[in-house]
């Protein structure tokens, strides 16, 4: 089986894993990294959302092969101690309720605010299409995004 | 037999008290409490450090148990919130019957465990009182300190040993609610920190040494049996290491999820199936059948007066038939649970609302006593009734032992989540109304016709019980109508059901809401008017075994209404609508939503909710359970479980859509301030939900919808 290398959380990971494993079990499974969730394989629900190369994606939907090469932020590397704006945010308003969800949500979060430092409500709406909320927080997921942009201003 | 309400009310109750009776009076077990943790009762220790351990014994699911419960112990025995640990209770012989379910957990542990904080208290006093030789009502508590005369102050970490060494008093009394410091104060999720920085284990996050990864093969068919299959594909899957018969089905054991996965599917292209007695099972031949149910043979769920006669004797009879379809949990966090048995012990690791029954279920799997297996409560992704079920711990079980011991984690995927769900069951609501000459409602008939949720629960029995579960919601109506007849008919289904979020409620209170709303716009009255005519002059209610105060519900009602600007001019297209229950006559809550219809696109803007839940243990927990509740309920708005030759046609959130965030309409909760006991939030407001917004849609255009799901089809 071939190696491939990835930076995963500002460490550089040698992984010996099939080409076609999505990047979500190589978290998972083979590096510990249990905080990216895995909530349907089917990309329609985002609590697999890490970073890649600064963007959101999902990693049940990137394969090892594809993320070889590539630095990857997940939501234990987001911070080293839980004060990046959006997890401080993410406290702030009370978000979490089972809070199984709530890694991808952030690091969407956390993307959008990357590329859009003041989103309107529609930038957020369409950032958060693919997450899905069974408890509901969607309400307070708005308004933490909100604050993290105007604690950035 | 007993519904699910008393049997979650009955374990509930004695759960908690037999905790407390049975530790309250308990001696510290030796080498337990010796000399260094101060452990007057199962839900505390207190350490020589002055840090606090509480146990909870409900589980979270993100209804906050885990910080309201917490928040009762804390304020009677004044702690320092800041050096408090919370852990989660494991089942055994300090915790008898844990069960999180029916809205009960803060109601049925408020007693108990303020009762446990206020002991520990007395006790932390009457040490330092004799430390220092005064007078035990000299001295007082706070943040975590017994303070004394002039200026003296121990730690109770300072206290624990000599307080360990005192009796523990019987009957504490308990703080008045002036007196409280944290209990009806905002207090953000205890474990919000682990959350967002990814460090909360969930029954998936769990990892042992040398754990394995199992996904289980199933008929597509619940019930069915595979007849043949061949595992060479499935075993030169790279990383499996094992394809292993159990009684659900064939279980791919592989290294890593992934290749249990790849395993599972390589193994399914070679099965063949005995799909068993349930192969032909559609929901076109079950509404066919529940509608024949609709006008045969039923039980009586509620009688007063001759429903049948007033009927007869009516002015105008009314009727109406709605549809509520089947349902799937759907939590995001797919079933899953770990089991490991080694010569030390055997252990479960899973995310259960009802722990005691996994761990007799587990252990009988394993052929092991209830006490030989340790079953740890892990953090649960989503709830919702789904959990209270115990086939997938036991499943794990079954894989563990056919491996010789595990460790071994199964995880389901989303399809199987969706497709081997405990259900809620499709119904079919009969609705009549008689009205007199004068447009008055002389009588009201409410037929249900559908499978039984508590006869599959009880393993396929019936029970006595079963007309006044499946009737829950129908039969409590609020409103005093002269004549009114409420009853159940059966019809089989075999598909295994459960309790989902809101329960029989969501659908009765749906068409009950719905009707009284067409009854009042056929009689020109005001939906509003009409409903707190008809409450009247109640006062006590008794409703079976629940007992309702209309007085509670008329007030949430014209509170939702006054918030949400009822009565006031909206421009065309958009419109207002209403609903109220007392949810097992323990919690008020009125909803009124605020919508638009415009080109077929229904648009939810604003729902105002109106609560009256007893004293408020946390209002910001309060809150997020309306928005969670909402969510939930106006889900099952636009979603549904379709079966066809047996099987599920949904297979994941692409065909069973749950709301997304652009869809949320904005919550607006209005808390009555209330002395009485608490009661529960977590499915109170969920029935509301879709009547409210059915009713705005009447109102925003004389379209009366009474089939859920609705499409855009629905709206033209
Ligand atoms: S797990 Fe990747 S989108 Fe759902
Ligand atoms: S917090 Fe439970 S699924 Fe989002």
């Amino acid at each position: 089986m071939p190696d491939y290398q990835l930076t995963v959380n500002g460490r550089l990971r040698t992984v010996d894993g099939e080409a076609d494993t999505p990047l979500l079990w190589v978290l998972r499974d083979t590096l510990g990294l249990t905080g990216t969730k895995f909530g349907c394989g089917q990309g329609v629900c985002g609590s697999c959302t890490v970073h890649l190369d600064g963007k959101a994606v999902k990693s049940c939907q990137t394969s090892l092969r594809e993320a070889a090469g590539h630095t990857i932020v997940t939501v234990e590397g987001l911070s080293k101690d839980g004060t990046h704006p959006v997890q401080q945010a993410w406290l702030a308003e009370d978000v979490a309720q089972c809070g199984y969800c709530q890694p991808g949500m952030i690091m969407t979060a956390a993307a959008l605010l990357k590329h859009k430092a003041h989103p309107t409500d529609g930038d957020i709406d369409e950032a958060f299409a693919d997450h899905v909320c069974r408890c509901g927080t969607y309400p307070r997921v708005r308004k933490a995004v909100l604050r993290a942009a105007g604690g950035a201003k | 037999m007993t519904s699910r309400r008393e049997f979650l009310k009955v374990t509930g109750a004695a759960g908690a008290g037999l905790v407390l009776g049975l530790h309250l009076e308990a001696k510290p077990r030796p080498g337990e409490a010796a000399g260094a943790e101060f452990r007057p009762n199962a839900f505390l220790a207190l350490r020589p450090d002055g840090t606090v351990r509480i146990t909870v014994p409900k589980t979270e699911m993100g209804q906050g148990v885990r910080t309201a419960l917490p928040m009762a112990l804390a304020e009677e025995l004044d702690l320092d919130w800041s050096r408090i640990e919370v852990v989660n209770a494991n089942p055994g012989p300090d915790f008898k019957s844990m069960q999180t379910g029916g809205s009960t957990s803060v109601s049925s542990t408020w007693t108990p465990l303020r009762k446990a904080g206020a002991a520990a208290r007395q006790m932390l006093v009457a040490a330092a009182a004799a430390h220092w030789k005064v007078d035990a009502q000299a001295c007082s508590t706070g943040n975590g300190f017994v303070l004394g005369p002039g200026d003296r102050k121990l730690g109770y970490g300072e206290l624990a040993e000599a307080a360990a060494k005192l009796p523990v008093p019987k009957d504490p009394p308990l703080k008045k609610a002036g007196e409280y410091r944290l209990l009806g104060k905002r207090m953000p999720r205890f474990d919000g920190p682990a959350i967002v920085t990814g460090k909360a284990v969930f029954g998936l996050d769990v990892r042992r040494p040398g754990q394995r990864f199992a996904a289980v093969l199933r008929c597509q068919v619940p019930g069915g049996q595979p007849k043949a299959w061949d595992e060479t594909k499935a075993k030169a899957v790279k990383g499996v290491k094992a394809v292993v018969k159990v009684p659900t089905g064939l279980a791919v054991v592989a290294d890593s999820t992934w290749a249990a996965f790849k395993g599972r599917e390589a193994l399914a292209a070679t099965a063949t199936w005995d799909e068993g007695a349930g192969k032909e099972f559609s929901s076109t031949a079950l509404e066919a059948q529940m509608r024949t149910a609709l006008t045969g043979p039923a039980d009586e769920a509620r009688k007063a007066g001759d429903a049948e006669k007033a009927l007869a004797a009516a002015a105008k009879v009314m009727e109406a038939e709605y549809a509520f379809p089947y349902q799937a949990h759907a939590t995001v966090e797919p079933m899953n649970a770990t089991v490991q048995v080694q010569a030390e012990g055997a252990e479960l690791w899973t995310g259960t609302q009802s722990p005691n029954r996994a761990q007799s279920t587990a252990a009988a799997a394993l052929g092991l006593k209830p006490e030989q297996l340790k079953v740890n409560v892990a953090l649960i992704g989503g709830g919702f009734g789904r959990r209270l079920g115990t086939d997938f711990s036991t499943e794990a079980a079954q894989v563990a032992k056919a491996l010789g011991g595990g460790p071994v984690q199964v995880v389901w995927n989303r399809e199987d989540d969706l497709r081997h769900d405990l259900h809620h069951p499709a119904t079919l609501h009969r609705m009549r109304a008689g009205l007199d000459a004068a447009g008055g409602l002389s009588a009201w008939a409410h037929r249900i016709a559908g499978p039984s949720i508590l006869r599959s629960w009880m393993g396929g029995q019936k029970s006595p019980a079963m007309a006044s579960a499946e009737a829950n919601g129908a039969l409590d109506i609020p409103y005093a109508i002269p004549a009114i007849k409420v009853d159940y008919a059966e019809v089989e289904a075999p598909t295994p059901l459960g309790w989902w979020r809101g329960i029989e409620i969501v659908p009765n209170v749906f068409a009950r809401e719905c009707f009284l709303d067409e009854v009042a716009h056929a009689t020109g009255k005001d939906p509003l008017r009409l409903r707190l005519d008809l409450m009247g002059n109640q006062v006590i209610v008794r409703f079976g075994r629940d007992e309702a105060d209309i007085r509670r519900l008329k007030k949430v009602l014209r509170m939702a209404a006054e918030k949400a600007g009822w009565g006031r001019k909206l421009p065309a297209g958009r419109g207002l609508g209403l609903a109220c229950h007392a949810y097992d006559g323990r919690t008020y809550a009125a909803e009124v939503a605020e919508v638009s219809v415009e080109k077929g696109q229904l648009r939810i803007h604003k729902i105002t909710c109106a609560v009256d839940c007893g004293f408020v243990v946390n209002p910001a927990g309060l809150e997020a359970q309306v928005e969670g509740g909402i969510a939930f309920g106006l889900s099952a708005l636009f979603s549904q479980i379709t079966w066809d030759k047996g099987r599920t046609v949904e297979t994941g959130y692409h065909d069973f859509p749950v709301l997304r965030l652009a869809d949320m309409p904005a919550i607006d909760t209005v808390i009555v301030a209330s002395a009485e006991a608490p009661s529960g939030m977590g499915e109170p407001p969920v029935p509301l939900a879709i009547p409210a917004v059915l009713n705005a849609v009447f109102a925003a255009t004389g379209k009366r919808i009474r089939r859920v799901p609705v499409s855009s089809d629905s709206f033209k």
